[in-house]
């Protein structure tokens, strides 16, 4: 009897069962060593797909949260100089290797790219409150998307013990097969 | 890093076994991110350091200083506090880095010790 992990599938992923002992395993699925080594080889290959796109994730949202990081740095300068008086001058990169100067006198508001070509205003408070969010957001996707790929990763190691496992089991299954049809070697 | 049996003996593999073995490949991993993470630790160290070195050698009293994507002008000592704060947040991130990966390989160590105290040559837990 083949027992599985706690989850038999987490988010879409199917969870490799477990095999305690190949013989039943095999008569179980009800196929010979070769079928099932197929098998297992194929779960392989989909478990790395999906791996490649959790890995893409991963980096997408790894790139994602600096970005969010230095634009609240960015707010929180502009809030800082507010009040003050002073204006803040910045360089800023008009085009690659050129750059220009900006003066920016009490930032009562900045306006925040949301993506599909749009952009809004904020006050600079709303505005750190929503990257803030956006900040969290990202943290949290982030998070769950590592448990996913430790969990998919688990599952291509007992798939790979496995395949190792139903291999030598046949090995084994032949040497005892020649031993027993050359009894007079003994 | 292979994991696969290669000889024929019959030594059972029990969920337990398996679990460990589990728990070997996921610390391996998070160890490999770790000394990554360690390795750009120690290089913004460095720059932190060699931009520190250059302010002191100026003769400015406002540097122009990356915030976000744009260079604020910014007065020498608020820099000079600036990258103090910063060459601190790395500091102590690179301490609770370098924490972590002495704590994964003191537990590879003593998984490596049960899982070939039970499978001997059947198990290869060495990086290729």
């Amino acid at each position: 009897m083949s027992t599985s992990a706690s989850l038999t599938e987490r988010r879409g992923i199917p969870a490799a069962s477990f095999v305690e002992d190949v013989q039943t395993y095999l008569s179980q699925l009800n196929l010979d060593v070769n079928s099932a080594l197929a098998f297992l080889q194929e779960r392989l290959q989909q478990y790395r797909v999906v791996e490649m796109k959790l890995l893409a994730q991963q980096r997408d949202l790894q790139a994602k949260i600096p970005d969010i990081e230095k634009c609240l740095d960015v707010v929180a300068t502009l809030q800082s100089k507010k009040g003050t008086g002073e204006e803040l001058i910045a360089d800023f990169e008009v085009s690659e290797g050129i750059y220009s100067r900006a003066c920016i006198e009490e930032a009562e508001s900045v306006c925040l790219w949301l993506g599909a070509n749009v952009m809004l205003d904020y006050s600079c408070e709303e505005a750190t409150v929503l990257l803030e969010k956006n900040l969290e957001n990202a943290k949290a996707s982030l998070e769950v998307l590592l448990a996913d790929l430790q969990f998919l990763r688990d599952q291509v190691t007992i798939t790979q013990v496995t395949i190792a496992r139903v291999y030598n089991w046949d090995v084994h299954q032949r040497r005892l097969r020649q031993a027993v049809a050359t009894p007079s070697e003994s | 890093m292979s994991k696969a049996g290669s000889s024929a003996s019959e030594t059972e593999v029990t969920w337990e076994d398996q679990q460990n073995i589990n728990k070997f490949g996921r610390l391996n991993n998070r160890l490999h991110e770790v000394e990554d993470e360690i390795k750009i630790a120690k290089e913004t160290n460095e720059s932190l350091e060699d931009a520190g070195n250059e302010l002191i050698l100026t003769d400015e009293d406002t540097v122009r200083f990356q915030i976000g994507e744009v260079f604020a002008h910014v007065p020498k000592e608020e820099v000079e506090s600036r990258i103090e704060e910063m060459t601190e947040k790395t500091s102590k991130n690179l301490v609770k880095l370098e924490e972590e990966k002495e704590s994964i390989v003191a537990q590879m160590a003593a998984l490596k010790k049960i899982l070939y105290g039970k499978f001997k040559d059947s198990i290869n837990l060495e990086e290729d």
